[in-house]
């Protein structure tokens, strides 16, 4: 009589070559092409963990209901004290443009959106957007609120759009000071912990100084972002390499953790956007965080 | 109701409670993870392929949200399900400090390959993503699980 193998054993063995076969698996999704990497994330998005994804847009859409009025009631008479004021300025505008014969500027265009945010280990720098290319948006577009600069769109699906911060580790900005003399390039530094992270202003020419507190803005230079956007302001050296380079600590203009709605420019983006962000509400907005206010 | 439909009622459970907490809410670390708990739980009722199975498909529903680091999930749950599966042949009791040491060793190594599979560029500091929140983790998800387990009645259980 042949002896044949215990099927505990047998059992064990498939188990076995089961486990190696998943493992194998595995490790072939973290090397595969990142486009595939993408469709397969994507389609897990659209179906499995869609109503997850709900849950976090009708949890962001609850929160905005249940926000204090008198708040909202405040930024709407701001708003339409600016934009009454700003009414005449288009009239006498339009009325020259007219006489001059000029074509029709073309219009900033942008569309608001809501920020979803996965709570998952390893998306910590990375956000959705409620938005698509359905709604006109485009790889690369800036995204930024009423403090400045959040980030920009690193994918966009026809419904949903996928986004980075400035936390993420590829982050760049070419940058200037707000008077224009100093360029330099922002980047994200990691510390020891994540909340010592922090945006640098590198490559500035030694002997060139900015003072603390010195509005940083997007400078415009390459094109990724256009020029205008506040990025932060000067907080101190980071370091100094030799004599001829330093680089700057930032005090970020926006926090991204706590970004619920955003703005993203759809189309073209005109070159300067620095008139979207005054002097005047800057300096209220230094204000409310001096008084330690939420703004 | 049967042991085990119990325990797959209770692993969907705590699969559908991560989800909700972690991506429906936004709560964060806030919430334990609840994930890695349901895996470890299944990997000592099922054989080492698949709870390497769950592992991957748990794995890659996480890293669909993750994006930047693309498979460090799905490589670190397939492993943390076939090891936790293999604790069955090597520790057939489930006392009290074994189940402890199960959830926390478990729930560490879970973030320990993430770490490792993670672009160098992307994970956090060492320091930070292994040692401090690995072992708060670790301890939060036991914290969490034992208690559970005793409730179930599924502790004292000896293998025969």
């Amino acid at each position: 009589m042949a002896y044949g193998p215990e099927p505990k054993h047998a059992e064990g063995r498939r188990q076995g070559l089961l486990a190696i076969s998943f493992l194998l698996l595995a490790l072939v999704t973290a090397y595969i092409p990142a486009a595939t990497q993408q469709s397969i994330a994507w389609s897990m998005r659209v179906t499995v963990l869609r109503p997850f994804i709900a849950t976090q847009q009708w949890m962001v859409a609850a929160k905005d209901n249940a926000a204090d009025v008198g708040v909202l009631r405040a930024q709407l008479d701001s708003l339409s004290a600016t934009v009454s004021s700003q009414a005449g300025l288009l009239d006498e505008n339009q009325t020259l443009r007219d006489l001059l014969d000029l074509a029709e500027r073309g219009e900033t265009s942008f569309r608001p959106a809501t920020v979803l945010r996965s709570g998952i280990p390893g998306s910590e720098s990375m956000f959705f957007l409620n938005l698509g290319s359905r709604d006109g948006i485009e790889n690369g577009a800036p995204v930024v609120d009423r403090h400045g600069l959040v980030g920009r769109i690193l994918e966009v699906r026809q419904e949903i759009s996928v986004g980075m911060d400035w936390t993420h580790p590829d982050f760049r900005a070419s940058a200037m000071l707000q008077d224009g003399g100093t360029y330099g390039i922002v980047e994200n530094r990691r510390g020891a912990f994540r909340e010592e992270d922090r945006l640098v202003l590198n490559g500035t020419a030694y002997y060139e100084t900015a003072p603390d507190n010195t509005l940083v803005l997007t400078s415009g230079l390459g094109g990724v972002f256009p020029r205008g956007i506040p990025i932060g302001r000067i907080a101190g050296i980071e370091e100094v390499q030799g004599q001829w380079r330093k680089a700057y600590r930032l005090q970020p203009m926006v926090e991204p953790g706590s970004v619920t709605h955003v703005i993203v420019f759809t189309g073209i983006v005109p070159n300067n956007l620095d008139r979207l962000w005054s002097a005047d509400s800057l300096r209220i907005l230094e204000k409310e965080v001096v008084e330690g206010r939420e703004p | 109701m049967s042991q085990d439909v119990r325990l797959w009622l209770v692993v969907l459970g705590f699969s559908l409670i991560h989800f909700i907490m972690h991506v429906g809410f936004g709560f964060g670390p806030a919430v334990p993870d609840m994930l890695t708990i349901a895996l470890l739980l299944a990997a000592r009722e099922v054989g080492m392929g698949w709870a390497a199975g769950l592992g991957l498909v748990f794995g890659l529903l996480e890293d669909s949200l993750s994006v930047l680091s693309f498979g460090a999930n799905s490589v670190a749950m397939t492993v943390t399900g076939a090891l936790g599966a293999t604790t069955r042949n090597l520790f057939v009791g489930d006392s009290l400090s074994f189940q402890v040491s199960y959830f926390i060793i478990g729930k560490w190594i879970r973030e320990l390959i993430h770490w490792t599979m993670a672009g160098e560029a992307l994970r956090l500091p060492f320091l930070e993503q292994v040692m401090l929140n690995g072992l708060l983790g670790a301890g939060y998800a036991a914290g969490i699980s034992v208690p559970l387990m005793m409730m179930m009645g599924w502790r004292g259980r000896e293998a025969t």
